[in-house]
C-alpha cells in the first residue's frame, strides 16, 4: 500500500471532521466526504411542520448537502425528524420546475414560455375576469407554507387592488376551528403560552393529536418530561391507540365524534367535586350560550353539564371508557400544578370543530389552568406559517392583517389608510372561504384562481367533486409551485417558485414565534420568489385595468431587489403600519432584530428593545407581556385585551354534544379517519421525491383493528377496497391494534389515483369556522385480493 | 486499470492459488451464500440440507409477485440455481406464495408470523435514533408486526427476537446506509442447523 504520511494525516483529519460534523448527517459515504469540506452553515427554520425547528443548511461550493439541528435552539434543542433532515434535497432537485409553463386549454400539453409572457397572461386573465364578471369572479388560494411576506402581498393586491376578499388558504382546512375556538373563548387568536410550558407541565391532556407522528420533535420534549418525572400524568384521548398513547398513563379510547360528551363530563366532575377555581371564575370569567352568545351564569353552566354524568358519557363514548376513568382524568386535570392541553386535527377537522375547541378551553378556564407556569390550552399548528402568515397577515377571507375582522368598517379603514388606498376600497363582505371557493369553481362563478404553494386537488375533502370544476376550461388556473403536483395537472399556467433557503422571509410557528430564513442558494433555472411574481403581476394588472390604485398597492415595493430588500420592505410595511396596537404587535421585530435573534421573537413585541429579549412567552400576564401592562384597565394580574371580547373576560361556552355529519349505518358500517405519517409531508410533492423518505413509506395504507380484520377475513398486506358515498380507494391493510373496533384509519399523503384517501372523505364543514370534517365519515370495506406489489407514484 | 497494476495482478493470482491451495477454491464452491441481508425464502429447511433438497426448479422465483427472490448463478458453485433474497434491495413481503409452490418441501408450509428467515439486528453505532441524531423510527413503522417484533423504548427501536420473521422490510426501509453498504438495521441469518 503506497500511502504517504501526508495521505494518512489527511484521511485522519477528514475522518475526525466527518465524525464531528457528520453526526448531523444521514450516514452516507458521499455526504460524509463532503462534510469535511463544509464551507458554510446557513441559519433558518424547517420548511415542514408547525413546530418551527431551527436548523442549519450546510453548503459546499454553493451546493447544499445537509441539514442539521442546532443544539441551543429553543424549539427543538437540536433534534430534527427524518423529513426535516432531508428536505435539502428539494433544493436543486432535478424535477424542479424551472420555466413558466402554459397551455390555453387544459387538454393541451404544456409549453415553456418566458416570464414576461407568463405574467402578461396571468394579468390579462384576471383583468378580463374582473371586467366581465366583477371582482368576485377571481380568487387567491394560498398556503400556510408561504412566507408571511408572500401572503401579505397577495392579499393586499387582491383586496386593495382587485377589490375582492376572495383570499383564503389551506389553513382553512386545518386551523380555522382553532381560530374560532380561541376567539370565542379567549377573545384573541393563538395560544397564550409557549413550548417552554412543556417542561413545566405536571399533566398533559393530549386529545385529537398524534403528536408523535405529526409533531415528533415536540413529542420528544413531552416524552422527556414524562420520563424524567414519572409523577407527571399524560392523558391521551383518541379513538385510535397511536404512538402518542404509548407514554400515556391513561388512554381514553372513544367512538369517533363523542368527545364533546367526554369533555362536558370532565367539566361535570370538576364542578361536582368542587375542583374549579372560584377566584379565577369571579375575576376573569363570563358564561355564554347559544349562537349569539347570550349571557349565562355559573349555575346555568353547572345545570347544563349536569346530565353529562361520567356514567352517561362513558355510555355515549362507547367501548373502552369507564365512568371511573373520566373521574380520574378530570381530577388529574384539575388538581395538577400545571395542566397543558394539546390538540390538533382530531379536534379541528370536525363539523363541531369550534365547539370542541371551546370545550377544551372551558376546562382550563374552569380550573384556572391557564397563565401560570406549565398550564395552557395549546393548539398545535400543522403548517410552518399558518399562524404567522395566514392567521396574522390576512390570509383568510374574513380577516385583514393584524387580526382585523373584515366586516368592521373601522378595521377596514385602518388598513386602507395604511395602504394609501381610497377609503371603502376593501369590500365589506367577507370573501369566499375555501369550500365555497371551490364550489364556486364547480358552479362557474370563479373565472380565474391563483393557487399558491398548495395542492387542493389532493388535499380537499371529497376531492373528486371539486376536481371536476378545476378540470374544466371555465376557470383559468394559475399554480405557483416548486414541483408538479396533482393540482398542476389542472393548471393553465404553472409558475416556478423559489424554495425555502432560495428566498428570504419570515415563518411564524405555533407559539407566536417569528423566525427569519435568508436566501442561501440560487433558485434553479428561472424560478422566482413569489413576492417578485406578485409584484410584477400587479404591475401588469394596473396597466390592463387602468387602475392607479393597484399601482399604489405595490408602489412602496417598486424597483426593490427581490432577494432581500423586497421582502424586507413588505415585512416593514406589515409590521410597522398594521400591527400597531393589535394583539400581534410586531413593531419591534424588524429584519435586523430577527437577524440578531437566532431563535426569533414571540409577539407581542411592541419595541425593538423588548423584542431583543425574545418577546412574550405568555400573553395577558402583567410583567411578562408588555401589552398586558400597556392595556391594563385594573389592578388584576391578568389582562385579557384580545380584540374579540369587549368585556375583557374569558368566556365559558355551554356547548352540547353534537354528532358528526355522517354516522356509520348498515350500508357503510365503518368510521374512517385520516392522518399524517411521520416521514411524509402533506401531499408528498416534496418528501416523495426524497429517496430515503419514499423508501421508508412508498405508499399509503389503511390500519384496521385485528377484530374487524378477522370478521372480514383480512390478513396483513391484503388489498382492501374502501368505499364511501363519494369515492373509492384501494389500499393495502395493516392489521394493527390501533383504531378502535369499527374504525379504519388511512394516511393521506399518497398521490396515486387509487390511494388518494380524500376521494373518500366528507366535505361537510363547521358552520362557523367553515373547516371541513376530514376526520370522520362512514365507509364500507371489502377485501379484494391478497398482497400485491405496489409502486410508488409521484406526479411528473 | 494501469498496466502496472495489471501486471501486478497477474503475478499475484498464481501465487495466491499456489499458497492458498485447492482447499480455498473448493471451500468457495461450497460456501453458503447465506449471510447478512442475504437470506433463504420463508419456510426454508436448515441451510446444511438446503442445497441437497432444492432441485433448482425456480418456481419460487417465478411465483414471487415482488420479484424479491433471486436465482443464484454459476459463481455460487453448488448453490447455483438455489433461491436467495437480498432484503436490502427487495425485502420479503411474506405473501407466502413461494412456500405454496415449492414441489420438494425445501420451503415448508409456515404461517406468516412463524417465519424465521433471520433476525433483525440494530447497529446502535450507525442508527440515527440510537445516536440521537434524528427522531427516526422508520424500521418500527415498516415492520409488519409492529409492537410485536419491533418496539419503541424512549423513541429508540428495539427488536424482539422471538417475534422477528427476518422479512427485511425494516432493512429495506432504513434511510441510513453505512460506507460498507450495510444498513443501520440488518437481518442476520438463522444460526446453524435451524430451519428458516
Amino acid at each position: 500500500m503506497a500511502q504517504t504520511r501526508r495521505d494518512f494525516l489527511k484521511m485522519t483529519a477528514a475522518l475526525s471532521a466527518a465524525s464531528f460534523v457528520g453526526v448531523q448527517l444521514p450516514l452516507q459515504e458521499q455526504q460524509l466526504a463532503h462534510a469535511k469540506d463544509a464551507e458554510a452553515w446557513h441559519r433558518g427554520t424547517c420548511r415542514l411542520c408547525g413546530v418551527g425547528c431551527r436548523l442549519e443548511l450546510g453548503m459546499k461550493d454553493g451546493v447544499p448537502f445537509a441539514l442539521r439541528g442546532v443544539a441551543d435552539a429553543r424549539t427543538n434543542y437540536g433534534f430534527l425528524c427524518m423529513k426535516g433532515m432531508h428536505f435539502w434535497q428539494c433544493l436543486g432537485h432535478k424535477e424542479r420546475l424551472k420555466k413558466p409553463l402554459y397551455r390555453a386549454k387544459k387538454s393541451d400539453p404544456f409549453k415553456e414560455i418566458s416570464w414576461d409572457k407568463a405574467l402578461d397572461i396571468a394579468a390579462s386573465q384576471f383583468a378580463d375576469a374582473v371586467k366581465k364578471n366583477g371582482p368576485n369572479s377571481v380568487a387567491y388560494y394560498g398556503s400556510g407554507q408561504c412566507l408571511t411576506e408572500e401572503t401579505y402581498l397577495f392579499q393586499k393586491i387582491m383586496r386593495g387592488g382587485l377589490q375582492t376578499n376572495n383570499v383564503d388558504g389551506n389553513p382553512r382546512l386545518c386551523m380555522a376551528s382553532a381560530v374560532g375556538g380561541y376567539l370565542g373563548s379567549f377573545g384573541a387568536d393563538e395560544p397564550i403560552g409557549s413550548y417552554a410550558d412543556l417542561e413545566k407541565a405536571h399533566c398533559f391532556f393530549i386529545i385529537g393529536s398524534n403528536t408523535a407522528e405529526a409533531h415528533p420533535v415536540l413529542f420528544r420534549r413531552i416524552m422527556r418530561r414524562k420520563l424524567d418525572n414519572p409523577e407527571v400524568k399524560v392523558i391521551n384521548a383518541d379513538p385510535r391507540v397511536s404512538q402518542t398513547s404509548r407514554i400515556a398513563d391513561k388512554h381514553l379510547q372513544f367512538k369517533p365524534g363523542t368527545d364533546l360528551s367526554l369533555l362536558n363530563a370532565m367539566a361535570n366532575v370538576i364542578i361536582e367535586e368542587k375542583l374549579h377555581d372560584q377566584a379565577f371564575l369571579t375575576n376573569y370569567v363570563a358564561f355564554k350560550q347559544g349562537k349569539e352568545g347570550q349571557d349565562a351564569s355559573f349555575e346555568e353552566y353547572a345545570k347544563f353539564v349536569a346530565p353529562y354524568t361520567p356514567e352517561a358519557a362513558a355510555k355515549t363514548c362507547g367501548g373502552k371508557i369507564t365512568a371511573e376513568d373520566i373521574r380520574q382524568v378530570a381530577r388529574w386535570f384539575a388538581t395538577s400544578k400545571g395542566t397543558m392541553s394539546l390538540w390538533c386535527m382530531g379536534i379541528n377537522q370536525r363539523k363541531q370543530g369550534v365547539w370542541a375547541n371551546n370545550l377544551i378551553h372551558n376546562l382550563h378556564i374552569l380550573t384556572g389552568q391557564l397563565l401560570k407556569e406549565g398550564a395552557d390550552s395549546f393548539s398545535l399548528t400543522g403548517q410552518p406559517n399558518a399562524c404567522g402568515g395566514v392567521r396574522e397577515a390576512g390570509g383568510l377571507c374574513h380577516i385583514l392583517p393584524g387580526h382585523r375582522p373584515v366586516e368592521k368598517e373601522k378595521m377596514r379603514n385602518q388598513v386602507e389608510e395604511a395602504w394609501g388606498v381610497p377609503l371603502g376600497r376593501i369590500p365589506a363582505e367577507p370573501g369566499m372561504h375555501t369550500m365555497s371557493m371551490f364550489t364556486g369553481i364547480n358552479e362557474g362563478k370563479i373565472k380565474a384562481i391563483w393557487i399558491n404553494c398548495t395542492s387542493p386537488a389532493q388535499s380537499l375533502p371529497n376531492c373528486n367533486l371539486y376536481n371536476k370544476g378545476l378540470a374544466t376550461d371555465d376557470c383559468f388556473t394559475i399554480c405557483t409551485d416548486i414541483f408538479k403536483t396533482r393540482t398542476t395537472e389542472f393548471a393553465n399556467l404553472i409558475l416556478p417558485a423559489a424554495f425555502h433557503f432560495e428566498k428570504t422571509g419570515v415563518y411564524g410557528c405555533t407559539e407566536r414565534r417569528q423566525q427569519l430564513t435568508r436566501k442561501a442558494v440560487k433558485a434553479p433555472g428561472e424560478a422566482k420568489p413569489e413576492v417578485w411574481i406578485a409584484r410584477e403581476w400587479a404591475k401588469r394588472l394596473a396597466a390592463k385595468l387602468n387602475d392607479p390604485v393597484i399601482a399604489q398597492c405595490i408602489k412602496p415595493f417598486e424597483g426593490l431587489e427581490e432577494d432581500f430588500a423586497l421582502p424586507q420592505a413588505i415585512w416593514d410595511e406589515y409590521t410597522q403600519k398594521l400591527t400597531k396596537g393589535r394583539d400581534n404587535d410586531l413593531r419591534g421585530v424588524s429584519y435586523a432584530v430577527l437577524a440578531r435573534m437566532a431563535d426569533g421573537v414571540q409577539w407581542p413585541a411592541p419595541t425593538e428593545e423588548f423584542a431583543l429579549t425574545g418577546g412574550t412567552a405568555k400573553k395577558f400576564v402583567k410583567g411578562i407581556d408588555p401589552m398586558a401592562d400597556s392595556e391594563s384597565k385594573n389592578d388584576l394580574p391578568y389582562q385579557f385585551y384580545g380584540p374579540a371580547h369587549e368585556d375583557r373576560k374569558l368566556w365559558i361556552w355551554l356547548r352540547p354534544q353534537a354528532d358528526p355529519s355522517e354516522i356509520p349505518d348498515a350500508e357503510y358500517p365503518f368510521y374512517l379517519s385520516t392522518g399524517r405519517i411521520i416521514d411524509h409531508w402533506h401531499t408528498m410533492s416534496m418528501t416523495g421525491r426524497i429517496p430515503e423518505l419514499l423508501r421508508a413509506n412508498p405508499h399509503a395504507f389503511v390500519e384496521i383493528n385485528p377484530k374487524d380484520a378477522e370478521k372480514l377475513g383480512i390478513k396483513p398486506g391484503d388489498m382492501i377496497e374502501i368505499t364511501s358515498r363519494r369515492g373509492t380507494n384501494v389500499l393495502p391493510a395493516k392489521v394493527y391494534e390501533g383504531p378502535i373496533e369499527g374504525t379504519v384509519f388511512a394516511y393521506w399523503h399518497d398521490q396515486e389515483a387509487n390511494r388518494m384517501i380524500n376521494k373518500v372523505t366528507k366535505d361537510d364543514y363547521d358552520p362557523s369556522a367553515k373547516e371541513p370534517e376530514f376526520k370522520i365519515c362512514a365507509v364500507k370495506i371489502k377485501r379484494i385480493s391478497g398482497p400485491k406489489p405496489l409502486t410508488p407514484f409521484i406526479v411528473s | 486499470m494501469k498496466r502496472r497494476s495489471f501486471l501486478k495482478l497477474l503475478a499475484v493470482l498464481p501465487t495466491t492459488a499456489l499458497t492458498a491451495g485447492l482447499h480455498e477454491v473448493q471451500a468457495g464452491l461450497f460456501r453458503s451464500p447465506v449471510r447478512t441481508n442475504h437470506l433463504r425464502p420463508p419456510g426454508a429447511v436448515a441451510e446444511e440440507v438446503f442445497v441437497g433438497k432444492c432441485i433448482r426448479c425456480g418456481r419460487c422465483v417465478e411465483s414471487c409477485p415482488y420479484h424479491c427472490i433471486d436465482l443464484l448463478d454459476i459463481r455460487h458453485g453448488v448453490h447455483a440455481g438455489t433461491p436467495l433474497i437480498a432484503v436490502a434491495d427487495i425485502p420479503c413481503y411474506l405473501c407466502m406464495r413461494c412456500v405454496e409452490v415449492c414441489p420438494t418441501g425445501t420451503l415448508q408450509p409456515v404461517a406468516q408470523e412463524a417465519t424465521r428467515m433471520g433476525t433483525a439486528v440494530i447497529n446502535k453505532f450507525t442508527c440515527g435514533a440510537w445516536l440521537g441524531l434524528a427522531l427516526c423510527r422508520t424500521c418500527y413503522d415498516a415492520c409488519p408486526f409492529k409492537e410485536k417484533a419491533i418496539v419503541l423504548r424512549e423513541l429508540m427501536p428495539i427488536v424482539i427476537r422471538e417475534a422477528c420473521t427476518g422479512c427485511g422490510l425494516c432493512t429495506h426501509a432504513c434511510p441510513i446506509t453505512a460506507p460498507d453498504q450495510t444498513k443501520a438495521i440488518n437481518i442476520e441469518p438463522p444460526t446453524k442447523g435451524a430451519a428458516a
